[in-house]
């Protein structure tokens, strides 16, 4: 490297006199994220009654869940009961998500520009999109156990609108990073609307689709283990039950055995999905 | 790229086409889908018969929660409701603090693979629990109160951001770390001269998109006791209290759609920053699924 010889103001008192470029200044919107980052967190730690001292305190002392956690009932894990609200559990992941998942095919394509050229149902489409989104998937399951009783039928139901939140955001995201040159030839080709989403749009989007819809059976397996919390069906059902009477060891066994079920699912889930895609 | 298998069906010359080979895979993952959900459709202990009354049950009950909404209760809901977003954004920076530096002891490309693997299955199991079981779990320790749910939501991210974070940083481009090596770094001087300028930006959106997730789990672990708005609502779907669960409801819907379009135009302003980058996703097989797709992935209420 050539040392330039400018005898300017030098940051550093090295052997080389290289001018270096001043940094630029952070600019005003990242003033403003961190001036309103710092700000948040102070607010919300006031909010949580946030402490460190409390957090270990609280450890030290010994406690029934950790005294549960040494003790754990295996046998828990292969109990008819628990077996049947397993299978439970896993059958109300299967429909709940099938379901959602066929619904959600048509809702995505409604909801991109590229499957639906009219603005407006366009725009409604997306605003109860954006609605189912923000509720959470155990409000679902308390709104349908108050609407149609406890039992799985609510379960199923709140899993069925889980997925449609999922399943249409990940797909229409999908849609707008669309290829657009199968389309043009189906237009040109002078295929209709729907002989266009046939042809042009779905075979692109399917291996996509699949995966996300294997994703989304994982994520419902999941979100169904503790849908029994409000009445609705599955393995919650029993979590509760243990620990409204405060047996640590046995609710343990159960949470294990919910470790096993979601990782070979996943697994498995994984694998088909690399395949997939 | 993806799309050049699709084309030919669209044809209709009387060229021969070749004869479609048999997809063996497809067929047999068909058959196990139709047999599990057979088996399940079938066997399920469920009330088939309520599902066609379902709609007017639902509609009937709308009716009655959002006929006569208590509006007197609004501000104190709207506090709890703040309670559950400084929940859910504690939560996210407990889980920041430990996932960041877990993640680079993930990522295969930092450290020896030994290592990574042994922090995935970390990252793997605690992933695996919904923050709602961490916080049964966590509230006989820290009692019925927000810091319950703060760790349970802190515990449950670690996981996925760890997740997020090491596939990010094993993404990045290996010149800027030989560079650094070059002249001679020590491994810090190499994590932050060539690697955090490079992962910063993504790390601080998927952070927000986390947090953006965190709200609609803070937002119900209340169900159990561990304070927000959540409180409210298990206590209104318990006791029936329509009128108590509509409103929490839409307090619930406008305060997390609210905060995510808040946050969702600060991560695309970070994003849009290194736009040029972003679009060398292309030649990352991983994104085939499309760019985003991995992070929407985690998508929403986990």
């Amino acid at each position: 490297m050539t040392a330039t010889a400018t005898p300017t103001v030098t940051p550093t008192p090295e052997r080389e006199q290289l001018q270096l470029p001043s940094k630029p200044k952070p600019s005003p919107f990242a003033i403003g994220v961190w001036a309103l980052v710092i700000v948040f967190t102070i607010v919300s730690a006031r909010r949580v009654g946030f402490s460190f001292t409390g957090v270990i305190e609280d450890l030290q002392r010994s406690n029934p869940v950790f005294d549960g956690l040494l003790n754990t009932r295996w046998g828990e894990m292969f109990s008819s009961r628990s077996r049947a609200a397993f299978l439970q559990t896993l059958q109300m992941a299967v429909l709940g998500t099938t379901g959602g998942v066929i619904v959600s095919l048509p809702l995505a394509l409604w909801s991109t520009e590229v499957g639906n050229p009219y603005v407006v149902p366009r725009l409604i489409l997306r605003s109860i999109n954006n609605v189912i989104r923000s509720i959470p998937d155990l409000v679902w399951a308390g709104l349908f156990v108050l609407g149609t009783g406890i039992g799985a039928l609510s379960g199923v139901l709140a899993l069925f609108f889980f997925s449609i939140a999922v399943m249409v955001k990940l797909t229409a995201d999908t849609l707008d990073g669309l290829d657009m040159g199968p389309v043009e030839a189906a237009n040109a080709a002078g295929a209709s609307h729907t002989q266009m989403l046939r042809t042009a749009i779905v075979p692109q989007i399917l291996p996509a689709f699949s995966s996300y819809a294997l994703y989304d059976l994982e994520l419902n397996l999941r979100a169904s283990a503790v849908l029994g919390l409000v009445g609705a069906g599955g393995i919650g059902t029993r979590l509760a039950f243990f620990q409204n009477r405060g047996q640590w060891d046995k609710l343990w066994g159960l949470v294990v055995m919910f470790f096993l079920v979601v990782f070979v699912v996943e697994y498995v889930s994984v694998r088909i999905r690399r395949r997939l895609v | 790229m993806s799309a050049t298998g699709a084309s030919p069906q669209l044809g209709t010359s009387p060229v021969e086409l070749p004869s479609k080979a048999p997809d063996w895979m497809r067929l047999l993952l068909s058959t196990v889908f139709v047999v599990l959900f057979g088996w399940s459709a079938f066997s399920v202990d469920l009330k088939w018969g309520r599902l066609w009354t379902a709609p007017v049950d639902m509609w009937r009950m709308f009716r009655v929660m959002f006929g006569d909404l208590p509006w007197g209760d609004l501000d104190k809901m709207a506090g709890l409701m703040w309670d559950s977003i400084a929940m859910a954004w504690m939560g996210t920076l407990i889980a920041a603090v430990f996932a960041v530096p877990l993640a680079f002891l993930a990522a295969e490309n930092l450290v020896g693979r030994p290592i990574a693997w042994v922090t995935r299955q970390v990252f793997n199991i605690l992933r695996a629990v919904p923050e709602i079981i961490l916080a049964l779990l966590f509230i006989p320790v820290f009692g019925l109160t927000p810091m319950a749910g703060v760790l349970a939501i802190g515990v449950g991210s670690i996981g996925s951001l760890g997740k997020l974070f090491y596939e990010i940083i094993e993404n990045i481009q290996p010149g800027p770390i030989e560079a650094t090596d070059a002249v001679g770094a020590s491994s810090v001087q190499r994590l932050r001269w060539g690697v955090i300028p490079q992962v910063a930006p993504e790390l601080t959106s998927f952070l927000l998109y986390r947090f953006e997730i965190n709200i609609r789990a803070s937002s119900v672990l209340g169900i159990v006791g561990a304070g927000g708005i959540g409180g409210t609502l298990g206590d209104s779907f318990r006791f029936k209290e329509y009128g108590q669960a509509g409103l929490a409801l839409i307090v619930v819907i406008v305060g997390t759609i609210a905060v995510d379009t808040i946050s969702g135009a600060i991560r695309r302003r970070i994003v849009a920053g290194r736009a040029v980058e972003i679009g060398s996703a292309d030649d990352d097989p991983m994104s085939e699924v499309s760019p985003g797709a991995r992070v929407l992935a985690e998508e929403p209420g986990r």
